[in-house]
This record gives structure tokens, C-alpha cells and sequence, in this order.
């Protein structure tokens, strides 16, 4: 298990340097591209239109993809990124970097605002969500080349969990559910379900590394 | 992730929520009593951070580019949008702070209204000449009329929406429940004969309510439109009208928008 986690955190230095060299698919203004994301916040904080710009070039990737693969819905998830990204520019200044990454405090936001959504919807857009398992986006959208290098990486991890586990972490996380939900779907009691994800969690957090 | 077993039985019952705080797994209340106990446990500070790094990578792997169109509503949005202060001023950002926000003039808003319009209406240059050039009573009327346009972006529960027109050109939507106000701004609308124009409708469930007829486009755009008498389950609609408006729709609209949930 060691070794496996040793050749894992390999694997996630190298992708991480190959999705730094590669430009954003829309560059904010030059200058910006390369900025450290807190700092960049920082800017936008001060009102930085620019700064703003670049963020969004960087962010608004995994924000959209982290709320569609929640909601499911594209036109629903466009909204939700767009009231989240308004809500990034309008609280940048109650970012605080001794708490997290600039990127941690988006997807943050943008999970939270997710979950919120897909909790008020009716039971007819639950249908819709029956099986969110699995971690390639379920259309034909394309995933982002930084997404894929996660991805797989991610999915790695994933697989060193037991089913139970990998099934309790997803359905909490990509389908918004709550733990006496999840426990329910998967039949299991809420006690073990509690043990089963902090135990999975722990693992992924050694699998993974701490990159935020 | 630590099992704390020394504590009490209630704090040790919040401790354990961590993981399904970090995992946003908690229904509201939970969600709510954890954050309080958040405060004074910088213990699950820590703990939340660590799990954060997880979710993080389990966000990114999903990551997918949005359509091109969503950059553009961001950036109008944004460019109309107030920003909050810093919380607690730190040192470090209170300069910056208080070099952006006007405070001290009399009419602090009229320096973030007029980068509004100088994006979605009319360029500064002009709405403030114009707001030099008019009489006293006019311009008591303009500001009067801007700081309710900037109560509204203001708002605490404002929200905003974008839509295509059929015609072409796009309009965008700033809206306040609260205030049961919104503040309309469009762009790329065709230009109209002098014997038209654009007017501006509420739509409830069974009637059309007149909110105000468009200004004449500057360089394309129209500079914001305030309408009052906003309701729940109203949507926003366009119409061309013959000039001077009319009390209901007579044409088919160029522009029905549905707006964010109450």
C-alpha cells in the first residue's frame, strides 16, 4: 500500500507540471496567465476586472464540471456556474488563504451551491440522477486536458477503496446526497456508512497527496 | 481525521460531522450548527482543510470547458456587480480597500454606476455630462433615480440573468425580491425607425404590466432601465412598440427572459 501510494503521488507531480505548461483555453490578459491563484484572487478583491478575467480562464472549468456532474442538467449547471462565479467576484475579499487554495475556496462555493440545487429539486428531476456513479462525464462533452490528468489520477485512487467505500464517497460528493440518503441507497446502517467514509476519505487523502 | 475520544459526548457527536461537512453531505440544519462550532474548534479548521484537499481532487477530475457564451454573461455581470468589503480589515488589504470604495463623496455610487453603464449602457462620459449639463431638478431626479438603480445591485439577495434576443443582441437583467425591483441593460438590439420603440414588460402569470420603454442606444447599448413592482413569478419581456409605448404588448416579443427563482 506504501509503495502503490509512493508511485500514486509519481504520477500526480508529473501531471501536475504537464497541466501547468499548458495554456488556459482562454488566457486572461498577459501578465495574469501565469499568476498564483491566491494572489490572483487577491487582486480581484481589489476590484481587478483583469484579475477576474484570468481567474475565470483557470476556474471556470472545474467549477462547471464539478456543478453539471451534480446537476446533471447543462442550461440548470450554466446558471448555478454563473451565480457562483458572480458570488466569487462579489465575496473575493472574505477569501482567506490560511484556510485553503484559492481553488479549494471556489469549488467550494460552487459543490455548495450545486447541492443546495439538486436538494431543491422535485422527485421528478430525482429520476433523472438515478446513477451517478462513475467519473467520466456521462455526454459527449470533452473533458479539459488538466480534468483528464486528475481524472485518472482520481480514479486511481478510487479504485484502491472498497466498493462501499468508492460507492459512499461518490454518491455523497458527485450526487449531493446526505449521509442518512446515501446509507438508505445503499442499504447499509448510518454507523457503518460514517466509519466506512472516514475510513475511505483517510485513504484517499494519503492516495492523493496534499495538493490543495 | 481523529477520533477525538476525550471529549464530552455532544462535542465529540460535532466532531464527527466533519466528514460530511467536508463532503457538503449535511442537510441545512447540521450544516448550520457545525459552522458555529466551527469557530471556536480550530482543531476542525485543520480537519476541514485536509478534507478540502480531497474534494478539491475529486473536483478537478471533473472538470469540463463551458460554453463559450457563459464568459461573456460572467463579465457583464461582473462588471455591474458591487463588491463586498473586507469583513475584518486586515492591514494589508484596508488600503486597497479603502482607495476602492467610495465612501465619502455624496452620491458614493455613481462611480460603480458609471462603470456599469460604461459595459452594459451608455459610455460614463456621457452619463455624466449629462448629469452635469441638467437642471438642479433634473439631476436630483437622475440621482435619485441611480441610487435606486444602485440599490438594487446592491441588494442582498440580487441576482442575474442574461438572455438572446430573437432580433439578435443580448440583454441582461439585475433583479432584487427584496426590493421588488430590477434593473435592465441591453446590448446589439437592432436600431429602431424613430416611430418605434423597444418597451419593456413584466410578465405575470395572466397580464403584461408596462415597466418602461429602452432609451435610445448608445454605441448599441441601452443604458439601464429601472422597473419596479417586480413579483415572484414575473419574467421579463421585450416588445417594439410604436414610439411613446403602449399599455399592453400589440406585437409578438423579441424577448421573453425567465428569471432566477425567488
Amino acid at each position: 500500500m506504501t509503495n502503490q501510494a509512493g508511485r500514486h503521488r509519481e504520477g500526480r507531480g508529473a501531471g501536475q507540471r504537464q497541466a501547468e505548461a499548458a495554456p488556459p483555453a482562454e488566457p486572461g490578459p498577459a501578465g495574469y496567465a501565469d499568476e498564483n491563484l491566491d494572489r490572483l484572487l487577491g487582486l480581484v478583491a481589489r476590484d481587478d476586472r483583469s484579475a477576474f478575467d484570468a481567474l475565470y480562464a483557470r476556474l471556470a472549468g472545474p467549477a462547471y464540471g464539478l456543478i453539471r456532474k451534480v446537476l446533471r442538467d447543462p442550461a440548470q449547471s450554466e446558471e448555478v456556474t454563473q451565480e457562483v462565479l458572480l458570488e466569487v467576484w462579489r465575496t473575493a475579499s472574505r477569501f482567506d488563504p490560511s484556510r485553503g487554495s484559492a481553488t479549494t475556496w471556489v469549488l467550494t462555493i460552487a459543490h455548495r451551491r450545486a447541492v443546495d440545487r439538486v436538494r431543491s429539486e422535485t422527485a421528478a428531476a430525482e429520476l433523472a440522477r438515478k446513477s451517478p456513479l462513475g467519473l467520466a462525464p456521462v455526454d459527449e462533452v470533452a473533458e479539459s486536458v488538466e480534468a483528464s490528468l486528475y481524472a485518472e489520477q482520481v480514479r486511481r485512487c478510487l479504485a484502491g477503496l472498497t466498493e462501499l467505500q468508492r460507492e459512499a464517497i461518490t454518491l455523497a460528493y458527485y450526487g449531493g446526497y446526505t449521509y442518512p440518503q446515501v446509507a438508505k441507497r445503499l442499504e447499509v446502517a448510518l454507523g457503518t456508512l460514517k466509519t466506512r467514509i472516514r475510513g475511505g476519505l483517510m485513504q484517499l487523502r494519503n492516495c492523493l497527496g496534499a495538493t490543495w | 481525521m481523529r477520533f477525538f475520544p476525550g471529549l464530552p459526548g455532544a462535542a465529540r457527536r460535532l466532531h464527527e460531522l466533519t466528514d460530511a461537512y467536508a463532503l457538503d453531505a449535511l442537510d441545512e440544519a447540521e450544516r448550520e450548527r457545525f459552522e458555529r462550532h466551527l469557530r471556536r474548534c480550530p482543531a476542525c479548521v485543520q480537519e476541514v482543510r485536509e478534507l478540502a484537499s480531497v474534494t478539491t481532487a475529486l473536483a478537478m477530475a471533473v472538470s469540463v470547458e463551458p460554453p463559450p457564451a457563459l464568459r461573456e454573461r460572467v463579465l457583464t455581470a461582473v462588471a455591474i456587480t458591487r463588491q463586498l468589503p473586507p469583513e475584518v480589515a486586515e492591514p494589508r488589504q484596508r488600503l486597497g480597500a479603502r482607495v476602492r470604495l467610495p465612501r465619502t463623496s455624496g452620491s458614493p455610487w455613481l462611480p460603480r454606476l458609471a462603470l456599469a453603464t460604461a459595459v452594459v449602457g451608455v459610455a460614463a462620459t456621457v452619463t455624466l455630462g449629462l448629469l452635469q449639463i441638467s437642471t438642479q431638478h433634473r439631476l436630483d431626479t437622475a440621482q435619485a433615480q441611480n441610487q435606486e438603480i444602485a440599490a438594487v445591485l446592491a441588494a442582498p439577495d440580487a441576482r442575474i440573468t442574461s438572455a438572446t434576443a430573437t432580433v439578435g443582441g443580448t440583454a441582461t437583467v439585475v433583479l432584487s425580491y427584496a426590493e421588488q425591483k430590477m434593473v435592465f441593460a441591453s446590448s446589439g438590439l437592432p436600431a429602431l425607425p424613430s416611430s418605434k420603440v423597444y418597451e419593456l414588460w413584466l410578465l405575470g402569470p395572466s397580464t403584461a404590466r408596462p415597466a418602461g420603454l429602452l432609451p435610445q442606444p448608445s454605441d448599441g447599448k441601452t443604458s439601464p432601465v429601472l422597473a419596479s413592482g417586480l413579483e415572484a413569478d414575473d419574467k421579463v419581456g421585450v416588445t417594439v412598440e410604436p414610439a411613446g409605448g403602449t399599455s399592453s404588448p400589440t406585437t409578438t416579443p423579441i424577448l421573453v427572459m425567465t428569471l432566477p427563482s425567488y
